[in-house]
């Protein structure tokens, strides 16, 4: 057998690992919750009208037999598990009888169109102008970039969310408060529409992509203000080499791995969702599906947005891990 | 050529923005024409789901319960169109025979289903039995309780005889907030299971028809039906507005943000700070007062809630202490800014109450006497509300502050306890409490401890005023705080798990003296173990045998029996009696209403019906709304 396919079942039998304990410690931290659904939609059945104390108690057996929640956690455990190998998250505690397989394919694609493309964009932009930055360091325009960076780094997200909200949505009207795309319109491909998810979503992803660009804007400037004082950078000047070949075919290429190990991460960690983003701009998506469901004690739809996202950055690190013996030739696996 | 590519693309990018950022916020729907609403249900998960009648399954107040849905009578919550009693689907009050065993309901004639099918009596045989023979619907436990049969002796008649004598039957189809919404019949027989039946598009039953709605949940849009003429509304008019949208519009400073925007013409509730930001800058934003306490007054009562089933809390001296420790002044200040309606008594300060509670009543509670044992006290101090007024005049405005005292006594309450820490003192010292240094102790000597579990940001003015009273009781030496429950409030709530609680356990109907909507649950063969569930709404898990008296004395009487008001009555005294939770004010909901694009809102100068748009009785608001700037509609047609 050949080392690489050694290293290949290694590390497929970690991700089966990981993605086995995390989802079992997610059941049984759910299932913790001190949030009852049955409680939780009994007092929203019987908040607002009157309803005799007996029908409630009618009600509530009702709900346990329909919701399945009657059985030990140990029963419940090995049903969740059947489900899984099914692929089926099983219904809804909050939307029954909706399946929960149904609510995060709804949720899915707002949430990978926003932050996939926020993402990449602060990503190759931080990456390219950290890059100049660490090379060039004399060039003012790049330090004023990095005294930017340095400063909107700090601010809290929510902050910078809420600066654009009133900046744009208020001040300036010109964009959209809240949604994912105008009202009365439906949905299709059509420019229309197109249109309108682009302003929907221009201010949100103008938000991640500010905060994101400062991170890996000072990421990438670190790692090359280390690269440039390598022996072989120096040689490769004195030979009289391009500045701009030896920057990106030798310096920022040296320095890649490290953010590419980043960016599959975050690209992972999609799946979470942007909670905040969502919450702030009213946006459709994954993250505010999860803060619903919490609140809600649906911890059918809390599995099912947490199993998609243990296996979303196990896949994605295993991924990278798979990928980095075949890229970078310092990496050997034997 | 690389310029022509560069040009070409920046024109193409401009072209995009112009044609993106010209949008406007509908569709296809001209703005003046459309009423937008806050659904404050927020985002709906399920939002192709219009099944009402089964539990958790899509929104409710999304219009659907609103414009779409209705049933057999109305109860509003303020005076209403023609008074607060409406028979909607019904064509009279109900009738029940001697001994409450049988109730028949008169039909309307000339209701129509939106696709043109006549509404009668099947339809709510049909609705009734399928929750006979169906668990887990949101109605399902209540009719299988109470009904034996259903039948329908005409088109226009239905027949109902119940398992037991119940007096107060018909509630289970009076809305409130809701009610049991009578299901079409031609379409529900053909769906199977209706556990699993979506209903969409909805046949609606109302003056609207569904127009369009997102996926995603955050909006949906109601279309005036071409026939509202043939639905129970059309007696008070024809509806104003012909689209009404109502949104997810986001957390509270967004909702202002729309409004001023005028891009939201009516806000459910927003802190009072956003009321008050609302008040200063925009001339068309109005609240249900004109000025202070702006909010409408929800026939809810906030108030301090004792366990009783901790031991600390069963001596009525104890609770009596506690009550004479609080600020009043203070907690409104904190929790509503001074924005709130007060209320001594255990009945929200709402509606048609203050005429038939309140006033009548203020004389009793101006000579209630307490004996500490030590002196003797009369502590109703009917100049509260007045003082409340007075304190906030000077940072607010007399613009903003009414000085009338018959304005003031029904927007800012009447009377409250005056503190009194001395008589607060003996009455723990009767109770065998003690006073070691600046901390008091229980009788077993352990150190006097109070937690008050309050829902935390989910509702901040509950949360603000649990902390001015802690910090009031922890100022005269009780070891006492809050606790922030968050998303667990109401499962520790419901099984008990609390000392105090700041929530409400007293749910009127504001514009109908009867209490039974809520105090029929309080009878203490309903109270749980400590531990179990306790079945709403008796959250306290007080009895006492004078309520319980008062209870069946109740149900043995009719609905809008004078008898039943002196009971209402009795109620009250018993209550300030004993003091089982501590009342503090109504629940005061911050619903601002624009007036760029419609007029006639209610007001508490014109209060023909509730404003707060998710309760189903808002449905009356429609035919009183007009375009601001004209009917176009009219003057198209001219």
């Amino acid at each position: 057998m050949s080392p690489y396919v050694r290293y290949l079942a290694k590390r497929l039998g970690q991700f089966v690992l990981v993605v086995f304990v995390g989802i079992t410690i997610t059941f049984f931290v759910t299932h913790a919750t001190p949030i009852d659904p049955v409680e939780t939609t009994l007092s929203s059945a019987a908040a607002f009208g009157s309803t005799s104390p007996e029908a409630i108690a009618m009600l509530r057996q009702s709900l346990q037999e329909l919701y399945g929640t009657g059985g030990s956690l140990y029963e419940q455990y090995l049903t969740f598990w059947g489900r899984i190998l099914r692929g089926d998250f099983g219904p809804s505690l909050s939307a029954f009888p909706t399946p929960v397989a149904t609510l995060i394919a709804r949720a899915l694609p707002w949430t990978i169109g926003l932050l996939v493309t926020a993402t990449l964009l602060a990503w190759a932009g931080g990456n390219i102008l950290g890059g100049l930055a660490g090379y060039y360091r004399d060039n003012r325009l790049l330090k004023a970039v990095g005294v930017i960076s340095m400063g909107l780094h700090p601010i809290p997200y929510y902050i910078v969310a809420f600066v654009l909200l009133i900046l744009f949505g208020y001040v300036f009207p010109i964009l959209p408060l809240s949604g994912g795309y105008q009202m009365n319109l439906s949905a299709g491909l059509n420019a229309t529409f197109i249109l309108s998810v682009l302003k929907h979503s221009a201010l949100p992803a103008l938000s991640l992509i500010l905060v994101g660009v400062g991170s890996w804007f000072m990421g990438m400037r670190a790692l090359v203000s280390n690269i440039v004082t390598e022996d072989y950078v120096t040689y490769a000047e004195l030979a009289g080499v391009d500045r701009n070949r030896i920057l990106y075919a030798y310096v920022m290429r040296n320095a890649m791995s490290t953010q590419l190990t980043g960016l599959a991460m975050s690209l992972g960690a999609i799946f979470n969702g942007a909670i905040i983003t969502e919450v702030v701009f009213g946006y459709p998506g994954i993250g505010s599906l999860l803060i619903d469901a919490v609140h809600a004690g649906d911890y059918s739809l809390v599995l099912g947005i947490t199993t998609v996202s243990i296996i979303a950055v196990a896949a994605a690190v295993l991924l990278i891990d798979l990928l980095y013996p075949l890229l970078d030739p310092r990496v050997r696996v034997d | 050529m690389i310029g022509r590519t560069v040009l070409a693309a920046a024109l193409t990018a401009g072209l995009l923005c112009s044609s993106a950022l010209g949008q406007g916020l509908i569709s296809e729907v001209p703005r003046e024409q459309t009423l937008i609403v806050e659904n404050p249900e927020g985002t709906i998960k399920n939002a192709g789901w219009f099944n009402y009648w089964s539990v958790n399954a899509g929104g409710r107040s999304t219009g659907l319960q609103q414009l779409a849905l209705d049933t057999l009578w109305y109860i509003d919550p303020d005076q209403g169109l023609d008074g607060a009693w409406d028979n909607s689907l019904a064509a009279e009050p109900p009738i029940y025979n001697d001994d409450f065993t049988e109730m028949t309901v008169k039909l309307r004639d000339g209701i129509y289903w939106s696709d043109g099918t006549p509404f009668s009596a099947d339809d709510v045989v049909y609705t009734v039995e399928t929750h006979m023979k169906t668990d887990g619907l949101y109605w399902s436990a209540p009719i299988q309780v109470n009904v034996a049969s259903v039948s329908a002796p005409d088109p226009h008649t239905v027949h109902f005889q119940l398992k037991e004598p119940n007096s107060r039957f018909h509630v289970l189809f009076t809305v409130r907030w809701n009610a049991m919404w009578i299901m079409p019949k031609h379409v529900f027989e053909q769906a199977g299971d209706p556990l699993k039946f979506d209903f969409n598009p909805p046949v609606s039953l109302g003056p609207y028809v569904l127009e369009n709605y997102d996926p995603n949940g955050k909006w949906f849009i109601w279309k005036k039906r071409d026939d509202w003429q043939r639905t129970t509304l059309a007696r008070f008019g024809e509806p104003g507005p012909t689209y009404v949208a109502y949104t997810d519009p986001g957390p509270p400073d967004k909702r202002v943000i729309a409004q001023l925007n005028h891009e939201l013409d009516i806000i459910h509730d927003v802190a009072p700070e956003g009321m008050f930001t609302l008040a200063r800058q925009s001339e068309t934003s109005k609240g249900w007062f004109d000025g202070f306490p702006y909010a409408h007054p929800d026939p809810t009562l906030p108030a301090v809630i004792f366990n009783h089933q901790d031991p600390l809390f069963q001596d009525r001296d104890v609770r009596w202490a506690l009550a004479l420790l609080i600020d009043i002044k203070a907690v409104s200040m904190a929790s509503y800014r001074g924005a709130a309606t007060i209320s001594a008594i255990a009945v929200p300060p709402t509606g048609t109450h203050p005429g038939d509670y309140h006033e009548p009543m203020e004389e009793w509670l101006e000579n209630f006497e307490i004996d500490t044992g030590v002196k003797t006290l009369k502590p109703y101090d009917p100049t509260i509300s007045q003082q409340i007024a007075d304190m906030l005049r000077p940072s607010m405005g007399d613009d903003q502050v009414p000085s009338d005292p018959e304005i003031i006594r029904s927007s800012f309450g009447l009377g409250w306890w005056q503190p009194d820490p001395e008589a607060a003192a003996q009455l723990l010292e009767r109770a065998g409490f003690t006073k070691s240094g600046s901390q008091w102790m229980t009788p077993d000597g352990q150190p006097f401890r109070i937690r008050i579990t309050v829902e935390g940001e989910a509702r901040p003015v509950m949360t603000r005023a649990g902390s001015m009273i802690a910090q009031q009781w922890r100022q005269f030496g009780i070891d006492a705080a809050t606790e922030v429950a968050e998303g667990t409030l109401v499962t520790r709530r419901n099984t008990g798990d609390f000392q105090v609680i700041m929530s409400w356990s007293v749910e009127t109907f504001g514009g109908h003296p009867d209490l039974a909507f809520f105090l029929d649950s309080w009878h203490s063969e309903f109270i749980a173990k400590r531990g179990q569930p306790q079945p709403p709404r008796n959250w306290q898990r007080w009895s006492h045998p004078e309520l319980d008296r008062i209870i069946e004395a109740i149900r043995g009487v009719g609905f809008d029996d004078p008898q039943a008001l002196e009971l209402g009555r009795d109620y009250v005294k018993l209550m300030v009696e004993e003091m089982p939770i501590i009342p503090l004010m109504s629940y005061n909901v911050f619903t601002v209403m624009d007036e760029t694009y419609w007029t006639g809102y209610p007001s508490a100068k014109n209060p023909y019906t509730n404003p707060v748009p998710n309760w189903a009785n808002t449905k009356y608001m429609f035919v009183k709304l007009r375009p601001t700037k004209g009917d176009q509609r009219a003057e198209t047609a001219q």
